[in-house]
């Protein structure tokens, strides 16, 4: 006990500048978060009131019985899943094309071009995307058409709505991976590609042996953000689809959503927990598989 | 001494005479927008001149945000001492916090209501308490760009053949005369499954049937064929006819309404409450005449519907109840009820001076046309909401399978009937229907009803051969 005072002591300016953000920490972030779990125990029609009443799982076992929610929470792996391929996909990629000398003067440009949908409001950006989309008078269609391609069904279709979507997210979030991807391509140890080349490694196999492993932390970065970005896709949804069609892209947190706009907040907050569940337990996995040596 | 006495009575008087005009100011909570905001002013005004220093403040909500904040301001004892909307949102606030007060008492105490009639009085009530007083009742005519009209040489449509055959020309016949290929036949809506029931209920009442899934006692209806064919056309209308915008699937209110708008549809739904804008130059400039919904069997009359009725509400914890009552009442009143007119476009007495009005407005304030009502199972069967919708969730279903992607109509049907197997039944299991048992919760209309429910799986697709097969043999 003694020895716990001393260390509190000696670390005291430590702990005098942490404080406040610690403070914040809990009564912005931790605290929303255990109320919600509460409310999630509690019958709707009481939850906001000074004493609710308690409902124990009743919640959960509704929201784990709908077939709704089954088929919501399958989409939205499946679209986390192809989300996150694509985009560290495109990001890295992108990365290695603008971290090359192939562009020359043109780097700057598409560098600009690539980031600059990232600091684009997101609900203006996924406007546009939605009238480029539009079947009667949208730009693609327009584009298709006008090089005798067959149209493409856009957000109308349940062929391909995933699809849309999942352009217009990758359009938006990609920028970002690929600055991150650049940061750690611009620290790697180029000497080690050097003495690859003298050794006689091919250019796929000094990219596949040498520069990938060494983008190991940014991949492990992107891949946990990725995946808890995914997971929580909703903004997109509300502007470009509301969550059709025919369920198409209804996902978690949309279904969510919709409870709570039903006042149906026991359900939601359930809902919304499982959820926070399983982007806990994917996000740690996901980090502890790439940071597995 | 007397003069301090005169002073003192002074001051004790004003004193009194400022008390009641800081402690009575009322909210209203309500989602009508500027035109609800200036309703509320007026009534504010008018009603001061019976009780000096009240006044009235009131607030408007987009909907969603509007029922969020009334069930949580009256589960946390922080409510509105009123609250305005339609009936079947006042009657969601009920079932979430039991907190809306029984205005019967109240009603029965005004002595000039006689125009509001019985069906005005079931709708206002709901689990044996009156939970609105009636205030306006909600008009929808088949709306139709007049220029296009004109273009097209059609008259106002009145059979259901009539509006196929316009809308065709409506999309190809580019009635607005940009050269382009770029308008619809119909403006219709789909994102969510309330807006879709919202379309059908307008097909449905306005060709003179009653019910749309179920009548009163509970008894399923949507298999009979009259309501069949109406419904099999609706669903056409989205998809083979090709009558409206093909992202309509994906269409809410703002959506449909910048259709509306932007000139893109020839046919389209006409509030009483839009036409007030639709008259603006940078609108419609008045450009559209309204009329009945379109006949489907000559047999039947056709309509304008009433799609709802609009009241105000107590909450039991209503901070001034008493003149929160006193206020409900007044709204029944000629100079609220014109101001209602006016204002908003609708209200319940029949004896109101609507002359001032547009003749869009006069159109619906002198009723010109017969006017056919919902028949609002929601104040009968507790359990329709969730029903009506899982059947609208099929209907989004089948539409969306419908899409333009599938290569052919034999491939929707196809598509469609898979995804009535996989996701129906399963539904109507649970609900007690082939297969199951009947689960607590659902009333036992809905049980008696079981064996038509479950009957030919393409009641919900019209596309399904047994379907047609059955219509026929039923002649």
């Amino acid at each position: 006990m003694t020895a716990t005072l001393a260390q509190i002591r000696s670390g005291r300016v430590f702990y005098l500048f942490v404080a406040p953000f610690a403070a914040l920490t809990i009564l912005f972030g931790l605290w929303p978060i255990l109320l919600s779990i509460q409310v999630s125990f509690t019958a709707s029609a009481t939850a906001l009131r000074a004493a609710p009443t308690y409902v124990g799982f009743a919640n959960y076992a509704a929201v784990l019985s709908d077939p709704i929610f089954a088929a919501s929470l399958a989409r939205t792996l499946i679209y986390t899943g192809l989300s996150v391929a694509a985009n560290l996909a495109f990001a890295l990629a992108a990365a290695m094309l603008l971290d090359s000398t192939l562009l020359r003067r043109a780097n700057v440009f598409f560098r600009l071009a690539i980031f600059l949908p990232v600091v684009t409001p997101d609900v203006a950006g996924y406007v546009v995307w939605r009238w480029l989309f539009d079947r009667s008078f949208g730009a693609i269609n327009a584009g298709l058409a006008a090089a005798g391609l067959p149209p493409f069904g856009g957000l109308a279709s349940v062929d391909t709505v995933t699809a849309a979507v999942l352009i217009a997210e990758l359009w938006h979030h990609a920028g970002f991976y690929m600055l991150i991807f650049l940061a750690n391509l611009a620290i790697r140890d180029k000497a080690l590609e050097e003495a690859a080349a003298i050794d006689g490694a091919t250019t796929l196999q000094r990219w596949w042996f040498v520069v990938l492993p060494q983008l190991r932390p940014a991949l492990v970065i992107n891949l946990v953000y990725a995946t808890i970005q995914f997971l929580k896709t909703f903004t997109v949804v509300v502007v470009m689809t509301k969550g059709g069609p025919s369920d198409r892209t209804n996902f978690v947190s949309y279904y969510a959503y919709q409870l709570f706009d039903q006042a149906r907040y026991g359900e939601a907050t359930a809902m919304a927990t499982i959820l926070f569940a399983i982007v806990a337990v994917l996000s740690l996995a996901a980090y502890r598989l790439g940071d597995a040596r | 001494m007397r003069w301090l006495k005169r002073i003192g009575g002074a001051v004790a008087a004003a004193f009194l005479a400022w008390t009641p005009v800081a402690a009575q100011t009322l909210t209203v909570w309500h989602d009508l927008g500027d035109n609800g905001i200036a309703w509320f002013e007026r009534m504010s005004a008018e009603f001061a001149k019976a009780r000096p220093g009240v006044t009235v403040r009131s607030l408007s909500f987009p909907t969603d945000q509007w029922f969020g904040r009334v069930i949580g301001a009256l589960n946390t004892d922080t409510a509105p001492d009123l609250i305005f909307n339609n009936y079947e949102r006042v009657i969601r606030i009920e079932t979430q916090t039991k907190r809306v007060m029984d205005l019967k008492p109240a009603l029965e105490s005004v002595a000039d209501r006689g125009f509001l009639g019985e069906d005005d009085l079931r709708v206002a009530t709901y689990g044996g308490k009156m939970i609105i007083i009636p205030m306006q009742r909600v008009q929808m005519a088949l709306g139709a760009r007049k220029s296009w009209l004109d273009k097209v040489g059609e008259k106002f449509p009145e059979t259901w053949d009539d509006v196929k055959r316009v809308a065709a020309k409506f999309r190809d016949a580019d009635p607005d005369g940009n050269g382009r290929a770029d308008t619809f036949g119909f403006a219709l809506q789909a994102a969510k499954p309330r807006d879709l029931i919202h379309m059908l209920d307008l097909f449905v009442f306005g060709s003179g049937l009653r019910h749309t899934l179920v009548d009163p006692a509970g008894k399923v209806v949507i298999d009979q064929p009259a309501h069949a064919q109406v419904l099999e056309e609706f669903l056409k209308t989205y998809s083979g006819y090709r009558f409206v915008a093909p992202d309509t699937i994906n269409h809410s209110f703002p959506e449909m309404y910048q259709v509306i708008e932007g000139g893109r549809a020839g046919f389209f739904r006409v509030g009483d409450w839009n036409v007030r804008k639709w008259y603006q130059p940078a609108v419609l400039n008045g450009d559209f005449v309204s009329g009945p919904w379109p006949k489907f069997d000559s047999a039947r009359p056709n309509s304008v519907v009433i799609g709802g009725m609009r009241g105000i509400a107590v909450p039991e914890n209503s901070p001034n109840k008493a003149i929160a009552v006193e206020f409900a009442k007044f709204m029944l009143g000629k100079p609220a009820q014109q101001a209602s007119l006016e204002t908003v476009g609708a209200a319940v007495r029949k004896d109101l001076d609507v002359d001032k009005l547009s003749p869009r407005s006069q159109y619906f304030a002198r009723a010109e046309h017969r006017l056919a009502a919902y028949d609002f199972p929601e104040s009968i069967h507790a359990w329709y909401p969730e029903i009506e919708a899982a059947f609208h969730r099929k209907l989004l279903a089948g539409l969306a399978s419908g899409s333009p992607s599938s290569p052919t109509p034999r491939a929707r049907c196809a598509r469609w009937r898979r995804g009535w197997r996989s996701e129906a039944h399963p539904l109507l299991r649970r609900r007690g229907g082939r297969g199951g048992r009947a689960q607590r919760g659902w009333g036992g209309q809905w049980r008696r009803a079981e064996p038509r429910l479950t009957s030919p799986s393409a009641r919900f697709a019209s596309c399904h051969p047994s379907y047609r097969a059955a219509r026929d043999r039923r002649g």
